[in-house]
């Protein structure tokens, strides 16, 4: 998982938020995000459950991972917001 | 020419009253004083318009009462029934109130203006308010001087307080002093002749000085004074009402239908409640007297008696007109005919929405809406697929192979039609509130969207280029080539599809990262477009000229999914500032989805392996 280029993000909203141009984030908005992604992924997993063709599950498959990948991104941005 | 006349004609009869009078300068001070005033409280109110004037009128005007609280209340406060009705017609142009919910907001702003009288007639001839209005001047230009917005909005509305206390002093002032020099009561009229004349004259102030507040304040200043009889200064009112129709309709003048059918409602209304009062003086002049009584109001206090007048047949006006709401509604509706719906003009941005901040987004938002329906509409027909077929299929890949029969149409002609003259409307608007005051976060929100039509446009234009050799390719069965196009084809029909679904969700579920799956899938494709090209040469499947050219068309229609894909993200980002700054510090950078694709590349080879 790539942390690098969120850890940086962060870093300028932090920067952003101390120089008062940013409005702050709160766990609950994080929590808010990872609830639409976890919407999207159970979509995604619908759809792959009802798919027939191989190169579509393989598609949708492609999709699920990012939305998972997604998710660990949002869940490592919780842990740095609420600590 | 009478037009050209009214400029010329008041400046004279100004100078030729400052000639005969001082005291009519006085008076004539104070009547600017006051209107200046008041434009002093709407900038200030306007600055507040921000936001929370705008999320309680969408949400106050969920039924008629409420609509009619609403105008009362704002009325009340604002002490401005022509800014309710204005800011009223920028809502309904903007197509965020129903007309039913403006028409109600009339009706209760043509009962919040009767305060006004109130407050002059019990407070402002009483009491010494010009003691008031210096000390308020001199804090408010305090304030007017601030950084903060808010603190420059109340500095405005307490300066505009001030100076309408100022000219309500002034005017008191002229005319205790006139009455010395000049007997206006000579010029009284009893009867039916005096109802009509008095009734046209007070129309006519109210028209000159936009301002029925103005003209009933110089009334009832006028009449404290004994310079008009208490008959004469009932018609005044009577016509103060019916002159205060310009304001709405000059407003509406540049409004859409909506617009021009709330002015027309606002005229028949007071036009109605005006006939009703005059026709019913007699009856209603009983109940001011009876009510006077009541409330204990003294029999020759004229000014307050002016006030339960002018209240009285307001609200007589409203109870008479509700029944018939739906009526008028319908009238309207058959008077002002909704326009042809004509996709190539602008349907939201008109200039009854450039004064508000809050009609200037969502306006701006929704015609940004239309230009993406139009650019979905000729980017399918330009690629011969149709959008109902494509949002149906559940094999966007068996829908697209299976649609070859060209589309015929002059997509260029389309393209200046439907997309350009919507985007060049966009870039005015965008430009024309860039020039004005307006809070940054709203300025910069405009800029966004303006970028959005942009993309969109460019996505229209590399389907422009594509068409001739998709059409070429895909019209017949020609092997790898036609496969080819196809997949360039399915993957623009996928994308549309993508947004679609992120348009359809519902607000609180969807968010723009969906579309970061899509963002990786489309550099994935494009890069796999070079080997896969390679392979086809060496294996003369495709000859050189075939591959130069889908190498060309492939680069067009990357480009125009990257577009579509960029606009969405930008379009459907959280509006709410932190949730927008969650979704920015998670998105995927440009070079981050090279890596996601390789990723999802290599999980692919390891599954097919197994």
């Amino acid at each position: 998982m790539e942390l690098e280029s969120i850890a940086e993000k962060l870093d300028k909203y932090f920067s952003r938020l101390e120089r008062g141009k940013a409005a702050k984030i709160k766990p609950a908005h994080v929590e808010k995000v990872i609830a639409k992604l976890q919407a999207k992924q159970q979509l995604l997993q619908e759809e792959l459950r009802a798919a027939e063709k191989p190169s579509k599950k393989s598609r949708l498959e492609n999709k699920l991972v990012t939305v998972c990948e997604q998710v660990e991104r949002a869940e490592w941005l919780l842990d740095k917001i609420g600590t | 020419m009478v037009k050209r006349l009214i400029l010329p004609v008041i400046l004279l009869v100004l100078l030729l009253g400052f000639w005969a009078s001082i005291d009519f300068q006085e008076i004539a001070a104070g009547v600017a004083i006051f209107l200046f005033g008041m434009l002093m409280l709407e900038d200030g109110f306007k600055i507040f318009s921000g936001g929370f004037l705008e999320r309680v009128l969408a949400k106050a005007t969920g039924s008629v009462p409420k609509s009619i609280g609403f105008g009362i209340a704002t009325t009340t406060i604002m002490q401005s029934s022509s800014l309710v009705s204005v800011l009223t017609i920028s809502f309904l142009s903007a197509g965020l109130i129903s007309l039913l919910a403006g028409v109600g907001i009339i009706f209760g702003a043509n009962i919040g203006t009767t305060t006004g009288a109130w407050l002059v007639a019990g407070f402002g001839l009483k009491v010494k308010i010009s003691a008031y209005a210096l000390p308020m001047l001199a804090v408010s230009i305090v304030l007017v001087f601030q950084k903060s917005k808010y603190m420059r909005g109340a500095g405005l509305v307490l300066a505009g307080l001030g100076f309408l206390f100022l000219g309500i002093h002034h005017m008191k002032e002229g005319f205790e002093a006139f009455k010395d020099q000049f007997d206006l009561t000579r010029l009284a009229m009893t009867g039916l002749l005096g109802l009509v004349v008095y009734t046209l004259v007070g129309a006519a102030a109210t028209v000159v000085m936009q301002s029925s507040h103005a003209t009933l304040v110089l009334i009832i200043t006028a009449l404290a004074s004994n310079q008009i009889s208490y008959e004469n200064a009932l018609a005044l009112a009577i016509g103060a009402n019916i002159g205060t129709t310009i304001t709405a309709i000059l407003g509406a003048l540049t409004a859409n239908f909506q617009g021009k059918r709330l002015a027309l409602a606002h005229f028949i209304f007071n036009l109605v409640t005006a006939g009703v009062a005059l026709v019913f003086i007699s009856p209603i002049r009983m109940s001011v007297d009876y009510i006077s009584a009541v409330v204990g109001i003294p029999d020759t206090d004229f000014a307050l008696k002016l006030a339960v007048f002018h209240t009285i047949f307001n609200v007589l006006g409203v109870v008479l007109m509700l029944p018939a709401l739906r009526q008028l509604i319908a009238f309207l509706e058959r008077t002002i005919i909704q326009p042809e719906e004509d996709l190539s003009q602008p349907k939201y941005l008109s200039e009854a929405v450039d004064e508000f901040p809050q009609t200037i987004q969502i306006a701006m938002r929704r015609e940004v809406l239309h230009l993406y329906d139009n650019a979905v509409e000729l980017i399918v027909h330009g690629l011969n697929l149709h959008r109902k077929d494509i949002f149906k299929t559940r094999d966007i890949a068996a829908t697209v192979a299976a649609s070859r029969t060209p589309y015929e149409f002059d997509i260029d002609e389309r393209y200046e039609h439907r997309i350009k003259t919507l985007y060049s409307a966009i870039v005015e608007f965008a430009t024309r509130v860039g020039a004005k005051d307006m809070p940054s976060d709203v300025v910069e929100d405009i800029y966004t969207m303006r970028d959005v039509a942009g993309r969109i446009v460019h996505a229209v234009k590399s389907v422009k280029h594509l068409r001739r050799n998709a059409t070429h390719y895909t019209e017949r069965e020609q092997g790898v080539i036609t496969e080819l196009y196809n997949g360039l084809r399915t993957e623009i029909g996928r994308i549309l599809v993508e947004i679609r679904k992120l348009e359809l969700a519902d607000e609180d579920d969807r968010s723009g990262l969906w579309l970061d799956q899509e963002r990786i899938q489309v550099e994935r494709d494009a890069h796999d477009t070079n080997n896969t090209i390679e392979a086809l040469i060496r294996d003369r499947q495709i000859n050189a000229s075939m591959a130069t050219s889908f190498l060309n068309d492939s680069n067009y229609a990357y480009a125009a999914m990257r577009d579509l894909l960029e606009a969405a993200r930008a379009y459907y980002i959280e509006t709410e500032d932190a949730m927008a700054e969650v979704e920015r510090i998670l998105a995927l950078e440009e070079d981050e989805l090279g890596d996601f694709a390789r990723g999802a590349r290599a999980i692919e080879q390891e599954s097919q392996s197994l």
